[in-house]
C-alpha cells in the first residue's frame, strides 16, 4: 500500500480568468460533486485479495480439530488458540495476512491504509456495505471501540496486546469510513502493520462492548462481520458454524459449514481422531501421530514455525549466584540444546534457537547460530568455556540445593530431568526438581519462589522489540528472572524507535549479543506446529505460516 | 426398620456435609491461581492487582470463605449448581449433558463386573486347584493389577492403529443414536467392569468356598439335589452378603476410576469434566461434581446395607 506524501507544488499566480474558472469549476463542483466523488471513492474500493479459488468446490463441511475449550469467549483478552481456534472464522480484523503466504498483509476491513512519512498517524480506510452477523452496519464507530479497548482495556479487562499499541494516541473517527490513528511517537512500519494485522485484534460491534460493559468473557456469541456465523456450541466438545451468505468478501467462504471440534493439542485424541478419518483437517498433533499421518496416503502433514520459547528463568534477586552473569551465562553454554530437542522429540516438535526466534529475518542466521558456543552439536568447547566462567566467578565447586520449579507438562518434565543432569555434570550444580501445575507455577514465578524454572513463554509479534519488551523488558510480564541491563533496555529503547531496517537489523544483532553474555533467561528451545490434512482440503498449507494466531480464517479453504 | 432408616439417612447427610467441607476448603487451599487459566498466560502476567481485585470480585472469590460456603450450601439447597468460572455455563447442563454417559459406563460396568465376575468365582470354587481355576485366578490378578487408564489406552490404540478405529468424539446420548452411543460406554465399561469383575470373583471364590463346607450344603447334596440346586439355592445366596458389600465399595472405584478412564477413552463424561476443571482450577465445577459423586456413593451404599434384609431374613433392623 502506498503511504501518503505531500506534494509541494508551487502555485501561479491569480488572475481574473483564472479566477472565474475556478469558481465556475467550483460552483459546479458543489452541485455535482458529492455525487461524483462517491462514484469516484466507491470505484476506488479494492476487493480483498483473497478471493475464491476458480478451481475450488463449493459446499460440504470441513471438519477441523483444535483445542477449543475457551476459558471465556472474548478473544482481545485471550492468548490461546482454545478461542482464536474456533471463534476467529467468524470475525475479520482490520488489515490481515495473506493465507497463501501467512506473512505478507493485505487489506481486510480496511480496504487502503496510508501512514504519514513520519510514521506518526495511520489511516484506515473501511470497506462499505460490511455487516455484522445481526444485520446492523459496520462503521468507523466500531473500530473505535475495538481499539480504544484494545489500547486503554477497562477495569477487570485485561488484554495481551495492549502494549503493542502503547504509541497510539486518539482515535479519531474521520467519518464513518475513515479512521485515524495518531501516534503519540512513531514504530516500525513493520511492528505497527503486524499488531493491526494479529488475528487477534478481531473488529466487534461498538454495541457488543456497551450491552455487557466492555466485558465479552461470558458472551458466547458476540456479532462479528466474518465468513462463518454461529450455529451452535458444546462446551468442550464442538462449535459448528455455518457459512455466513452475507459476506463482504463475495464468493466467500467455499465450505458451507465448519464443526470445529474440541482436541487438545499434541494429545494422542487428537492424533486418533484424525488417523481414524474423524476429523479433516488437524492442528498441533502430537510427533508420534504426525509421523504416523506423513505415512498415510492422500495426507499432508507439515511442521511450521509458532510463537513459542521454552525458557529456563534463573531467580537473579533471590540468588546471588544467579545474579552474576558468568554463572548465568555458564548455565546457559551447559545445556546440550540438539540434546534437549531430541528428549521430547516424540512429545513436541521443537528447534535449537537463541534469544530472537531463529527463523526472523533480523535474527543471527542459523548456520552462524550452529558454530556459536552453546548452540553446536560437539557441547564440549562450550562446557569448557562454562566450567571456566564458573571458576571465574568463584563457583568453581558448583551450587547445591537450587530449588528448580517445573511446570506439569509432558515437555517440562523430560526437560528438568534432562537439565538437572546436565547441570549436575558438567557444573556440578545440584538441583531439586519441584513439579506443579500450571497455574502454581505461574503464582510461583510471579512470586519469585524459585531458584530456576522452565516454562514456556509467547509473544504477539515475531517481531524483536515485541520480545525484547515481554521477555527482556525491565518490567516485561514475561520477564521471570527479573533482569535488568540499562544498556540492552537502552539499546530496545532504540530498537522500537528505528524505523530503517539495515539499521535495526545491526541493532538487533548486537543485542542478541549482549543477551548471549548476560542472559535473562534460556531458550531451551523454539516450539514448531505440526498439522495435518486430507488432500481434499484445499487452500491452506501453513508451512510459511509463523504460528498460529494470525490466519484462522478458512474463509478461502475448500473441499474437493 | 424406619428408625434404622433415618439413622442411615442421617449418617449419610453427614457424611455429605463432611466431604462438601472438605472439598471447599481443599480447594481454597490448594495453590494455584484460576486467573491464569481464565487469562492464559500472557494476560495473567499483565494483570494489575486493581484487575485482579475486580475480577475476583466478580467470580465471587473475594468474599470470606464462610460466606462463600454458606452461599455455596445455600445455591445447592435451592437446587441451584451455580455456573462455571470460566464461560459461564452452568452445572447442572454440564451434568444433564454428560452425567448419562458417565452413568450408563458406571451401570454396565457393574453389570459386566457381575456377569463376568460372578461365574468365573463359583467355577473357581467348585473346582478348586483345577486348570480353569488357576486360569481365572490368573486373570483376576491381572485385571486388579493393571491400571485401568493405561489398559484404556492399549485398547484405543490396538483398535486405531489396526483397524483404523475410534470410538465417536462427541456425546451421543442412548435415545439418540444407541448405536454409537454404545461405542463410547462399551470401551470403559469394559474396562472398569473387567478391574471390578475380577474382584467380585475373587471374594465370591473365596465365600463360596467357605459355604459349600458348610453343613447345610452338605445336607442338601445329601437329600440328593442336583448340584446346580445346590449352588443356586443353597450356597449361592449364603456367600453373596460379602459379595454384595464389596459390589458397593466397588462402585466407588468405577466413579473414580471412570475419571482416568474416561481421559484415557476420550470419552466426554463427568469424570472427563472433573479433570478439565481441576487443571483450569473452575473451583464451582469441581466441588459441585465432587459432591455429586459422593452423593451417589453414600446412596448406593445405602442401599447396599437396605438389600442385606432383603437377601438375608436373619438379619434385622432396627
Amino acid at each position: 500500500m502506498a503511504d501518503s506524501t505531500r506534494s509541494d507544488r508551487s502555485q501561479p499566480p491569480v488572475t481574473r480568468r483564472s479566477f472565474l474558472r475556478a469558481a465556475g469549476v467550483a460552483s459546479g463542483a458543489a452541485a455535482l460533486g458529492p455525487a461524483v466523488l462517491r462514484r469516484r471513492a466507491e470505484a476506488q474500493e479494492t476487493a480483498s485479495p483473497v478471493r475464491p479459488d476458480p478451481a475450488g468446490k463449493r459446499g460440504g463441511t470441513l471438519r477441523y480439530g483444535i483445542l477449543n475449550a475457551p476459558a471465556h469467549f472474548d478473544v482481545h483478552q485471550s492468548g490461546t488458540v482454545s478461542n482464536l481456534g474456533p471463534q476467529s472464522p467468524m470475525y475479520d480484523t482490520l488489515i490481515r495476512r495473506n493465507p497463501k503466504d501467512g506473512q505478507t498483509i493485505i487489506p481486510d476491513l480496511a480496504w487502503k491504509w496510508d501512514i504519514a512519512p513520519d510514521g506518526k498517524k495511520y489511516t484506515f480506510h473501511l470497506r462499505k456495505g460490511v455487516k455484522f452477523h445481526d444485520g446492523a452496519d459496520f462503521t468507523a464507530e466500531d473500530v473505535k471501540a475495538t481499539y480504544e479497548r484494545i489500547c486503554r482495556p477497562p477495569r477487570g479487562v485485561v488484554i495481551p496486546r495492549t502494549p503493542l499499541f502503547a504509541t497510539v494516541g486518539d482515535i479519531v473517527v474521520v467519518d464513518p469510513h475513515k479512521i485515524e490513528f495518531r501516534m503519540t511517537e512513531s514504530r516500525p512500519r513493520p511492528y505497527m502493520l503486524g499488531a493491526f494485522a494479529s488475528g487477534w485484534n478481531i473488529i466487534v460491534r461498538k454495541k457488543s462492548l456497551e450491552d455487557n460493559g466492555g466485558n465479552l468473557r461470558q458472551v458466547m456469541n458476540y456479532p462479528g462481520t466474518g465468513p462463518f456465523k454461529h450455529v451452535s456450541r458444546q462446551d468442550k466438545e464442538v462449535w459448528i458454524q455455518e457459512r455466513n451468505p452475507g459476506y463482504w468478501n463475495k464468493g466467500l467462504p467455499m465450505v458451507d459449514r465448519l464443526e470445529i471440534y474440541n482436541l487438545p493439542a499434541f494429545s494422542p485424541e487428537l492424533g486418533s481422531a484424525f488417523l481414524s478419518g474423524k476429523v479433516d483437517y488437524a492442528r498441533i498433533m502430537d510427533p508420534v501421530s504426525h509421523r504416523k499421518a506423513k505415512e498415510m496416503p492422500g495426507v499432508t502433514a507439515v511442521a511450521f514455525n509458532q510463537s513459542v520459547v521454552q525458557a529456563f528463568f534463573m531467580n537473579i534477586p533471590k540468588n546471588k549466584a544467579l545474579a552474576d552473569p558468568r554463572v548465568r551465562r555458564a548455565i546457559h553454554l551447559a545445556m546440550d540444546r540438539p540434546t534437549l530437542v531430541d528428549v521430547v522429540k516424540d512429545t513436541a516438535p521443537m528447534q535449537v534457537g537463541g534469544f530472537v526466534y531463529p527463523f526472523h529475518p533480523m535474527s543471527t542466521p542459523r548456520a552462524e547460530l550452529d558454530k556459536r558456543l552453546g548452540y553446536q552439536k560437539d557441547i564440549k568447547p562450550a562446557v569448557q568455556e562454562a566450567k571456566r566462567l564458573m571458576k571465574e566467578a568463584g563457583y568453581a565447586n558448583g551450587l547445591k540445593n537450587l530449588d528448580f520449579v517445573v511446570r506439569d507438562l509432558a515437555t517440562f518434565r523430560l526437560w528438568a530431568v534432562a537439565i538437572q543432569a546436565m547441570l549436575k555434570e558438567h557444573l556440578n550444580i545440584e538441583t531439586n526438581l519441584r513439579v506443579v501445575q500450571t497455574s502454581v507455577w505461574f503464582e510461583e514465578a510471579l512470586a519469585g519462589n524459585f531458584d530456576l524454572a522452565i516454562s514456556a513463554i509467547v509473544s504477539s509479534l515475531m517481531d524483536p522489540s515485541e520480545l525484547f519488551s515481554a521477555w527482556y523488558g525491565k518490567d516485561g510480564p514475561s520477564n521471570y528472572s527479573r533482569w535488568t541491563n540499562p544498556a540492552f533496555h537502552d539499546l530496545a529503547a532504540q530498537i522500537e524507535r528505528e524505523l530503517d531496517d539495515t539499521r535495526r537489523t545491526a541493532m538487533v544483532r548486537k543485542a542478541e549479543d549482549m543477551l548471549e553474555n548476560d542472559p535473562p533467561l534460556i531458550p531451551v528451545s523454539y516450539e514448531q506446529i505440526a498439522d495435518a490434512w486430507y488432500n481434499k482440503v484445499h487452500g491452506q498449507n501453513p508451512t510459511t505460516f509463523f504460528g498460529i494466531y494470525d490466519v484462522v480464517r478458512w474463509d478461502n479453504v475448500w473441499l474437493s | 426398620m424406619q428408625k434404622y432408616l433415618v439413622r442411615r439417612a442421617l449418617f449419610a447427610l453427614g457424611t455429605l456435609v463432611g466431604v462438601s467441607i472438605v472439598i471447599f476448603v481443599v480447594l481454597r487451599v490448594l495453590p494455584g491461581d484460576p486467573l491464569v487459566a481464565i487469562l492464559g498466560v500472557e494476560g495473567h502476567s499483565r494483570m494489575t492487582p486493581a484487575d485482579r481485585v475486580r475480577i475476583m470480585a466478580d467470580l465471587g472469590l473475594s468474599a470470606p470463605l464462610p460466606v462463600q460456603y454458606a452461599r455455596w450450601i445455600s445455591d445447592i439447597s435451592a437446587g441451584q449448581l451455580g455456573k462455571s468460572f470460566f464461560r459461564g455455563d452452568t452445572v447442572a447442563e454440564l451434568i444433564a449433558h454428560r452425567g448419562p454417559i458417565s452413568a450408563e459406563i458406571g451401570i454396565l460396568a457393574l453389570v459386566i463386573s457381575w456377569v463376568v465376575g460372578l461365574p468365573v468365582g463359583i467355577l473357581s470354587a467348585f473346582k478348586p486347584n483345577s486348570i480353569p481355576d488357576g486360569l481365572a485366578r490368573a486373570l483376576s490378578v491381572f485385571f486388579i493389577a493393571v491400571p485401568n487408564f493405561w489398559m484404556g489406552m492399549l485398547i484405543v490404540l490396538g483398535l486405531l492403529f489396526w483397524f483404523g478405529y475410534k470410538a465417536p468424539i462427541l456425546v451421543v446420548q442412548v435415545w439418540q443414536d444407541p448405536w454409537q452411543n454404545f461405542q463410547i460406554v462399551i470401551g470403559p465399561a469394559l474396562v472398569l467392569g473387567l478391574a471390578q469383575g475380577a474382584y467380585i470373583a475373587r471374594m465370591s471364590r473365596s465365600c463360596l468356598l467357605e459355604v459349600i463346607g458348610e453343613d447345610f450344603v452338605r445336607t442338601a447334596r445329601a437329600k440328593g439335589l442336583r448340584e446346580r440346586f445346590v449352588v443356586m439355592r443353597h450356597a449361592l445366596p449364603n456367600a453373596m452378603l460379602p459379595v454384595i458389600t464389596i459390589s458397593g465399595v466397588l462402585l466407588g472405584f468405577v466413579l473414580g476410576g471412570s475419571v482416568a478412564v474416561e481421559q484415557a477413552f476420550g470419552v466426554p463424561g463427568l469424570g472427563r469434566a472433573l479433570v478439565t476443571a481441576v487443571i483450569e482450577r473452575d473451583i464451582i465445577v469441581v466441588q459441585n461434581l465432587v459432591l455429586l459423586y459422593a452423593l451417589i456413593f453414600v446412596a448406593v451404599n445405602v442401599l447396599v446395607d437396605l438389600s442385606y434384609a432383603w437377601l438375608d431374613p436373619r438379619i434385622r433392623f432396627g
